[in-house]
């Protein structure tokens, strides 16, 4: 086991000792919504702002399915990662098409397109007010109405999203999808059919939003508008990108410090988004590579001066 | 008409700058609202008009120089986050500045009422900012068509390099650029803000209807810009009449179907 496992397991088992359960629950939710769509954007070289789709539609559809027809907790997980995946797959299809600035502006315009569903089909989605009522049941015979457990559950799956994630980019799959971010040209003339295996990429990326968004719809018990909206997707871009993109754990250290900031500061102050705004700002024109390479030029100064 | 407006100017910014202008929505927004306040301040409609654009033009400028420049190198995602953070700025700082409650402006005592067109009876100020708009998108093409500066500007998007070696300032351009893409923005925000009134939000769905408009022209396409503009606003208002609900999701229904027909948008080249 390396040392990055071992501090992510104590982080884990760690933080609700520290931090309120909710907000620790929240982290990890965030986290594996990141680690999704730095599969993307790190690896592939894509960079989707569309992500809150794959995230709001699977909770909206699982939320639904909780409210009315009382489905189980493994069920609902399971129909959230086919939702995230099939929406993705949906709109990935037409977003592979183009390149460039072309694809980020068609992520975002469909995450409108769908934001602009939800907001107008109310008989399902609440429109404006979300959709409230959302259950937590039974894991397994197991209650986790207490904030503790329901962490517990998150935190499992978290890790077992890692873990995965790990696989995914140390697959041969995973490095295809490398080379493609490294030289998408060389790829295809190595005989890789490019826009398939940014599909790929793009379903997986889904997939991790959708259980990401199912966990969320638990979390809070409703599933509020902005859970599809096109900010949701610009905050996941920025977890990411303050973490690190193109690393593992890039995405988790990122949510990490964007939640714990995000929660403590909007309690304080309702005009956050301003210095979430500012936060942008700073990072994009001072920080650039996040804390991960802050950290290893941070290593590198000090193996240098000895 | 108003789509069109806003399409140009995004295609100007993200043609010659390559960059993703999240914060062009919010700049519309921005419009609305100093025209709002020069009222206020002057009390003259048509003086009001005529500054607030270029206020938003002047911050355009401010950003371009402050934000944007250092970033030329950089990856698209990071000049992504840089507008959006910056459009985030924008929102917030109407909220502070302004109240996030939504206003409303009347037009000018001239253009309130109703022109009986035969058919139908028309709203005055509605022609008149489909006239305004027909006029500035006609002035906007003349421009980047005709004269010395729109060549210059229509061969930054071709290819900067060969600019720059001709021994243009590239970054007088990009900025000059920038501040033309702002002020159509902010002319679109002031001439919207009589018919749909102002609230804060106001940019993010024009935002969206600006990138299918750009998507559909091709990056950098003027004239497929206006083309798709129309195209987008006449498909928009009929389908409103018969399904209002669904008039904002068949923007993107368009979009989708243009897309997978013709990937390369209607009039791209790329």
């Amino acid at each position: 086991m390396s040392r990055a496992w071992l501090v992510t397991l104590a982080t884990v088992v760690l933080l609700p000792v520290f931090v309120r359960h909710t907000i620790a629950t929240e982290i990890w939710i965030f986290a594996i919504f990141g680690l999704g769509l730095n599969l993307l954007m790190g690896y592939t070289g894509l960079l989707s702002f569309g992500q809150a789709t794959f995230f709001g539609a699977a909770a909206y559809a699982v939320g639904y399915l909780l409210k009315h027809y009382a489905i189980n907790v493994v069920l609902a997980l399971a129909i959230g990662v086919a939702v995230g995946a099939a929406s993705a797959a949906l709109v990935g299809y037409l977003c592979v098409q183009r390149s460039g600035l072309y694809f980020i502006m068609l992520t975002f315009a469909l995450n409108q397109m769908f934001y602009f569903t939800a907001y107008q089909w109310t008989t399902v989605t609440g429109g404006e007010d979300g959709m409230p009522g959302v259950p937590r049941p039974e894991v397994l015979g197991l209650d986790i109405h207490a904030p503790l457990a329901y962490y517990t559950v998150v935190a499992l799956l978290f890790v077992l999203a890692l873990w995965i994630m790990r696989r995914i980019v140390e697959s041969p799959l995973g490095k295809i999808l490398q080379s493609i971010r490294d030289n998408e040209l060389r790829a295809e003339a190595l005989g890789y059919n490019v826009p398939r295996m940014k599909l790929v990429a793009f379903v997986l990326g889904g997939a991790f939003a959708g259980l990401a968004g199912v966990l969320y719809a638990m979390l809070f018990g409703i599933v509020p508008l902005e859970a599809i909206g096109f900010v949701f997707s610009g905050n996941v871009v920025f977890a990411t990108l303050i973490g690190g993109s193109g690393s593992l754990y890039g995405p988790v250290i990122g949510s990490f410090v964007f939640i714990w900031l995000s929660e403590s500061v909007s309690a304080i102050w309702a005009r956050w988004p301003l210095l979430l705004g500012v936060a942008f700002v700073v990072v994009v024109l001072f920080l650039r590579g996040g804390v991960v390479e802050a950290w290893a030029r941070y290593r590198a100064w000090r193996h240098a001066s000895g | 008409m108003l789509y069109a407006l806003m399409g140009i100017g995004l295609s100007i910014i993200t043609g010659v700058l390559n960059i993703p202008n999240f914060a062009h929505g919010a700049l519309f927004a921005l419009g609305a609202y100093f025209l709002v306040t020069l009222i206020q301040l002057l009390g003259n409609f048509w003086l009001a008009l005529l500054l607030a654009p270029l206020g938003v033009g002047v911050i355009g400028i401010v950003i371009e120089y402050g934000g944007i420049r250092p970033l030329y190198r950089a990856g698209h995602d990071y000049q992504l986050l840089l507008t959006f953070g910056l459009s985030l700025i924008v929102t917030e700082g109407i909220i502070i500045v302004w109240s996030p409650v939504g206003m409303s402006q009347l037009p000018p005592p001239i253009l309130r009422g109703g022109v009986d067109l035969g058919i139908t009876i028309y709203p005055r100020y509605r022609l008149f900012v489909m006239a305004a708009a027909a006029l500035l998108v006609l002035g906007a093409w003349l421009f980047l068509e005709r004269t010395r500066y729109g060549a210059i500007m229509r061969a930054g998007i071709e290819d900067k390099e060969m600019v720059s070696l001709l021994g243009i300032d590239i970054h007088r351009l990009f900025t000059a650029a920038f501040a033309l893409g702002c002020v159509l923005a902010g002319i679109a925000g002031a001439l919207t803000a009589p018919i749909r009134g102002l609230n804060p939000w106001m940019g993010v769905d024009m935002l969206g209807i600006a990138f299918v408009v750009v998507a559909l022209a091709g990056l950098g396409n003027l004239l497929g810009s206006i083309v798709a503009g129309l195209l987008v606003g006449v498909a928009q208002s009929l389908v409103a009449l018969v399904w209002p609900e669904a008039s904002v999701a068949v923007i993107f229904g368009v979009m989708t179907v243009v897309l997978l027909v013709r990937p390369q948008g209607l009039f791209g080249i790329r």
